[in-house]
C-alpha cells in the first residue's frame, strides 16, 4: 500500500530500569522464614515510579519493603495499597521466587514473560487498561533469595507488546519549543495540579486537551471516548521517568499498543511528562508524534513480547550481596567494633583496636572470676580466648559465674569449658572461643606412678598452650594450681595476670618478665648481650632494672596440698560475691594496661599517689599489685619485686626447668621440698628459726613492697 | 542523591557470573529494534539517601544516610568515604565533631549509618554564638537547620545554595 506520509525514524524507548530497596529483600527474607517457607507460588507484590526529576537522571522502578504484603496478611492476597501519593506512583507486579539457585536457573522465563503480556493485551482488550491506566506498565520479577549467605538473585522484566512494524516518530522535541509560552504556561499549571490531588497525583497516563484560548485541561483516559475533541491541541500524557532528551520512556510503548488497538489511533501526539525539583518542566518534557502502522487490533492473539532488563548491558540476572546489612553476625560484629571506635574517638584516641581484636588471651580457670574475665575482655573487643577448666558446673555456680545457666548444670553438669565457649558464642557470635578441659598438675599433689604420664601429657599440653597464647590470666581457686603456669609463663616472658580472692579481700597482679627475656622485645633501653651474661641476670630482667615479681615472689614456703587439710569452711572457697567482679575487672583494665603501654610487660610498677599529674599513659597508671578490701572499701597500689627464691619465676628454678624439663616438674610435684631445697628457701627458714623473730603470717614483707592506700 | 560511576571500577563483578548464569535468553527474546541500546543509556549509578532525623535524647536533628549501588548492593562505610570529595575525607578523619556510627534507623528499622550527634549541640551554641542578631530577630528556629546542615553537609561535600540562606 502507497504510504501517504513519509516515515520516520523508529521511535526509540529508553527502557525501564529496577531499584530495589534494601527493605524489600529484608522483608521477603521474613516472609520466607516466618510464613511462606518453601511455598514458591508467586506472589503480587507493587511497585512504584514517578516522573523523571533530574535532567541527568532517569527514575527507576522502585521496590520497597511496602510492595510486598505484610506478614499479618491472612491469604497473601495483594499488598495494601495506599494510593494519592505523588512520588510512588504504584504499579503491579508479580513475584516468582524459587527455593533453589537451579530453579531460579530453570524458570522458563519467556513464557512467564508471555503470561504478563497476555494479562496487559488483555487489560487493553476489556477496557480495564483505561479504568486503571497504571496497570499498562505491569511487571514481573524473578528471584532467589539464599537465606544462609543472604545473597539475592533478581532479574526483572517489564513487558512491552511489539508493535509490528514498529512505531516511527516524526518529530520529538522538548515541549517548550511545540508549545506556545502561553500554552507552556496553562499546561505547567495544569500539571502542577494534576500532581498535587490525592485523587490525581499517581495516574500516570492521561490525555491533555488544549483550546483556542491556549486553556489546558488534563483528564483521565476513561473521559476520552466520551470527550471526543474538537481541541485545537491533544496530547497523550504520561508520566516518564527517562530523562534522555531524544528518547521517550518505557512506559509509552504499552501505551500507545493501548491507543492503537482500543482506538485505532494511528497518529498520536504524546507528552513525556518531567518534572525539575517536584514543578513540571517543560524543557526537560518531551512533546512528540507517533505514526503507528500496526494493523493488530481486538480480537487478535498477543502480541510478541520483550522486556527482560539488562544487567551492565548484558542479558544476564542481578546478584547482590547483603550480608552486611542482613546477617544479625556481621551486625554485632560492626556494632561491636563502632562501639569501640566511638570510645576511641571520644575519649581514648591512643587506643589500639587492633592490638585488642589480635591478642589470643588464656584464661585458667572458668569460675566465677574466668566467666568475668572472659565478659570484659570481651568487651573490650578482644576476640580470641581460651578457657581452661577441668571442672563441671554445680547448680550453684550460675549465681557467681556469670557465663552460666541452670541448664548447663543439670544431669551432673556441663564441664565449664565447653559451656563458657557456648555461652560467649551466644553473646556474641564472632568470639574464637575454646574450650580445653584439663587439670593442672601442682605441687604438693603427688601422682601415682601409672598416672604419671597422663600428668605429664597435661604439662606439656599446658606449656603449649601458653606457647599459643599472648596473655595468660591465673583464675584458680588453690594456691598451689597457680604455680606450673606461672613457671611456665616466667621461662616464655608472657604476659602473667594473676586474680585471687580471699573472704572479702582481693589481689590483682601482673607478673614481672622472665628472669630470661630476650632483649628483642624493647626498643628504647640499650641492653647487654643477653646469651653471654644470662648468669648476671639474676633479679634483673634484660633492661638492667630490677623484674618485679611474680605471685609466688613474696612466699617464703612452696606451694603444697592446701587443700587436704584445712576445715571444711577453709576448704569452701567462699568470697563475698562483689569480689568477684571487681577482681575480674581490674584484672582485664591491667591487661589493657599492659597492651598499651610502649614497655608492655617491663613496665615499671607504678603507685598511685594523691597527685594525679603523675601519669603518663592515657590510660592512667599501670599499677604492679592492686590488693583491695570490700570490708574497707579501699584498694592499694604496691610493688613488689622478684625473688631470687622464688619458687616459680627466680632463675635458678627457671634453669632446672630449661635444663631438665618434665622430669623437673616430676619432681617438684612429688616431693614436698624439692622447690624449698632447690631455690634455698629451706636454707633461709632454717637460719630464721634460728632467731627468735615473729615471723608474721601476712606475706606482705615491709621491706620490699611500697603501698600508699588509696 | 546518586552519584555517577566510573564503569570500570565494577568490571570485576561480571566475571564472578558462573556459566549457569550466562541465560539462553540470547536466543529466545526476539529482536527489538523498538529499545535504546544499552550503550547510550548506561548508567552506573551510587545512590546515597539522606535523612534528618532528630534525636529526642541528645535533643538536636542528626543525619543518617546510607548509599547503594544502582543493583542493590550497599556501599560500605570504606566505600562511601571513597566517594567523598577529598576535603570531606580530611574533615572526616580529622575533626572533634564528625564520627560515623551505625545504628538503626528509627523509623525504618534497617541499619543506616549516622553522623554521631553528641558533638552537635556543642558546635551549634559556636555557631550561633557569633550571629547574635539571629538570636535578637527571633528568627533562630528557622535559621537552625539551614546553620546545622551547612556544617554536617560539609562531610559530603553538600553546599546549600545562597537562595536558601537569604530567604526569611
Amino acid at each position: 500500500m502507497a504510504e501517504h506520509t513519509q516515515k520516520g525514524p523508529l521511535l526509540q524507548f529508553a527502557p525501564m530500569q529496577s531499584l530495589v530497596d534494601e527493605g524489600f529483600w529484608h522483608r521477603l527474607s521474613s516472609l520466607k522464614l516466618n510464613k511462606l517457607g518453601i511455598d514458591d507460588s508467586p506472589i503480587p507484590i507493587n511497585g512504584f515510579y514517578a516522573p523523571c526529576s533530574h535532567s541527568q537522571i532517569s527514575n527507576h522502578l522502585t521496590l520497597l519493603a511496602e510492595s510486598l504484603p505484610s506478614e499479618s496478611n491472612e491469604s497473601l492476597l495483594a499488598p495494601d495499597t495506599s494510593r494519592g501519593n505523588r512520588n510512588k506512583c504504584s504499579v503491579p507486579g508479580i513475584l516468582y521466587n524459587t527455593n533453589t539457585v537451579e530453579s531460579f536457573h530453570a524458570l522458563d522465563k519467556q513464557n512467564l514473560l508471555k503470561a504478563e503480556a497476555s494479562k496487559i493485551w488483555e487489560d487493553i482488550q476489556t477496557g480495564n487498561a483505561v479504568e486503571d491506566p497504571a496497570i499498562l506498565s505491569r511487571f514481573l520479577l524473578i528471584s532467589f533469595a539464599d537465606l544462609k549467605k543472604w545473597t539475592f538473585h533478581y532479574w526483572f522484566a517489564f513487558p512491552a507488546l511489539m508493535l509490528d512494524p514498529p512505531v516511527t516518530v516524526n518529530y520529538l522535541k522538548p515541549a517548550s519549543q511545540w508549545l506556545s509560552k502561553e500554552e507552556v504556561e496553562s499546561l505547567s499549571a495544569a500539571c502542577n495540579e494534576w500532581r498535587n490531588s490525592r485523587l490525581t497525583a499517581d495516574v500516570p497516563f492521561f490525555f491533555i486537551t488544549i483550546d483556542a484560548n491556549s486553556c489546558a485541561t488534563i483528564k483521565h483516559l476513561k473521559d476520552w471516548e466520551t470527550c471526543q475533541s474538537d481541541a485545537y491541541k491533544t496530547l497523550f500524557g504520561f508520566y516518564d521517568p527517562c530523562h534522555l532528551p531524544n528518547n521517550p520512556g518505557w512506559p509509552l510503548r504499552n501505551f500507545l499498543t493501548l491507543l492503537s488497538a482500543k482506538w485505532n489511533l494511528k497518529r498520536v501526539q504524546f507528552l513525556c511528562y518531567r518534572e525539575n525539583r517536584g514543578f513540571a518542566d517543560m524543557d526537560l518534557s518531551l512533546v512528540g508524534e507517533a505514526l503507528i502502522t500496526d494493523s493488530q487490533g481486538e480480537g487478535d492473539g498477543v502480541p510478541n513480547v520483550v522486556g527482560w532488563e539488562l544487567n551492565k548491558g548484558r542479558k544476564i540476572p542481578r546478584r547482590i550481596s547483603l550480608s552486611q546489612s542482613l546477617d544479625p553476625t556481621r551486625l554485632a560484629i560492626s556494632a561491636a567494633d563502632l562501639n569501640l571506635k566511638l570510645m576511641r574517638w571520644r575519649a581514648l584516641p591512643s587506643l589500639n583496636l587492633s592490638t585488642l581484636s589480635s591478642v589470643k588471651c588464656l584464661l585458667v580457670g572458668a569460675g566465677t572470676l574466668g566467666c568475668q574475665v572472659a565478659r570484659m575482655l570481651m568487651a573490650w573487643g578482644v576476640r580470641k580466648i581460651t578457657l581452661l577448666d577441668n571442672g563441671r558446673v554445680a547448680m550453684s555456680n550460675p549465681l557467681r559465674q556469670s557465663l552460666y545457666t541452670l541448664d548447663d548444670s543439670l544431669n551432673g553438669g556441663e564441664f565449664k569449658a565447653t559451656a563458657a565457649v557456648r555461652s560467649l558464642q551466644k553473646i556474641f557470635p564472632a568470639v574464637e572461643a575454646e574450650g580445653v578441659v584439663m587439670a593442672i598438675p601442682m605441687p604438693g599433689h603427688p601422682v601415682p606412678s601409672q598416672e604419671e604420664e597422663s600428668v605429664l601429657d597435661d604439662c606439656r599440653r599446658l606449656s603449649d598452650l601458653i606457647d599459643a597464647h599472648d596473655a595468660v590470666f591465673l583464675l584458680t581457686d588453690t594456691r598451689e594450681s597457680r604455680w606450673l603456669p606461672s613457671l611456665l609463663c616466667a621461662n616464655t616472658n608472657k604476659i602473667t595476670i594473676t586474680a585471687a580472692l580471699g573472704f572479702d579481700s582481693f589481689l590483682v597482679m601482673r607478673h614481672g618478665a622472665g628472669p630470661f627475656s630476650q632483649a628483642s622485645n624493647l626498643s628504647t633501653e640499650t641492653v647487654t648481650s643477653v646469651c653471654d651474661d644470662m648468669h648476671k641476670l639474676n633479679v634483673n630482667d634484660a633492661t638492667g632494672k630490677e623484674r618485679l615479681g611474680c605471685y609466688f615472689c613474696s612466699d617464703v614456703v612452696a606451694p603444697t596440698d592446701s587443700t587436704s587439710n584445712r576445715t571444711l569452711d577453709q576448704q569452701c572457697t567462699v568470697t563475698r560475691p562483689g569480689l568477684a567482679p571487681i577482681a575480674s575487672s581490674l584484672a582485664v583494665e591491667l591487661l589493657v594496661g599492659i597492651l598499651h603501654h610502649p614497655q608492655g610487660i617491663y613496665a615499671e610498677g607504678e603507685i598511685n599517689l594523691s597527685v594525679s599529674d603523675t601519669t603518663e599513659q592515657p590510660l592512667g597508671i599501670l599499677p604492679h599489685q592492686i590488693r583491695g578490701s570490700l570490708s574497707q572499701f579501699s584498694q592499694m597500689t604496691l610493688i613488689g619485686h622478684s625473688s631470687s627464691s622464688c619458687t616459680a619465676c627466680c632463675q635458678t628454678v627457671v634453669s632446672e626447668y630449661r635444663n631438665k624439663g618434665m622430669e623437673f616438674i616430676l619432681q617438684a610435684i612429688n616431693h614436698p621440698t624439692f622447690l624449698e631445697d632447690l631455690t634455698g628457701l629451706t636454707e633461709l627458714m632454717k637460719s630464721a628459726s634460728s632467731f627468735s623473730m615473729d615471723w608474721d603470717e601476712d606475706v606482705d614483707d615491709e621491706d620490699d613492697d611500697d603501698c600508699v592506700e588509696i | 542523591m546518586s552519584l555517577f560511576k566510573s564503569s570500570e571500577e565494577k568490571q570485576d563483578a561480571g566475571s564472578l557470573i558462573s556459566k549457569e548464569e550466562r541465560n539462553m535468553l540470547e536466543n529466545e527474546e526476539p529482536f527489538d529494534c523498538a529499545s535504546l541500546g544499552p550503550e547510550s543509556d548506561y548508567q552506573e549509578i551510587n545512590h546515597y539517601d539522606f535523612h534528618v532525623v532528630y534525636s529526642a535524647s541528645y535533643k538536636v536533628p542528626v543525619l543518617y544516610f546510607r548509599a547503594y549501588h544502582c543493583d542493590g548492593q550497599p556501599l560500605l562505610l570504606s566505600e562511601i568515604e571513597k566517594g567523598l570529595p577529598g576535603l570531606s575525607v580530611k574533615l572526616l578523619s580529622e575533626s572533634k565533631w564528625t564520627f560515623i556510627t551505625q545504628e538503626e534507623h528509627p523509623y525504618l528499622n534497617r541499619p543506616w549509618y549516622k553522623l554521631h550527634p553528641c558533638g552537635t549541640c556543642e558546635w551549634m551554641k559556636l555557631l550561633f554564638s557569633t550571629h547574635k542578631s539571629l538570636t535578637t530577630n527571633g528568627s533562630t528556629i528557622e535559621h537552625y537547620l539551614i546553620s546545622w546542615f551547612s556544617v554536617v553537609g560539609q562531610v559530603f561535600g553538600l553546599k546549600i545554595p545562597l537562595e536558601m540562606l537569604n530567604c526569611s
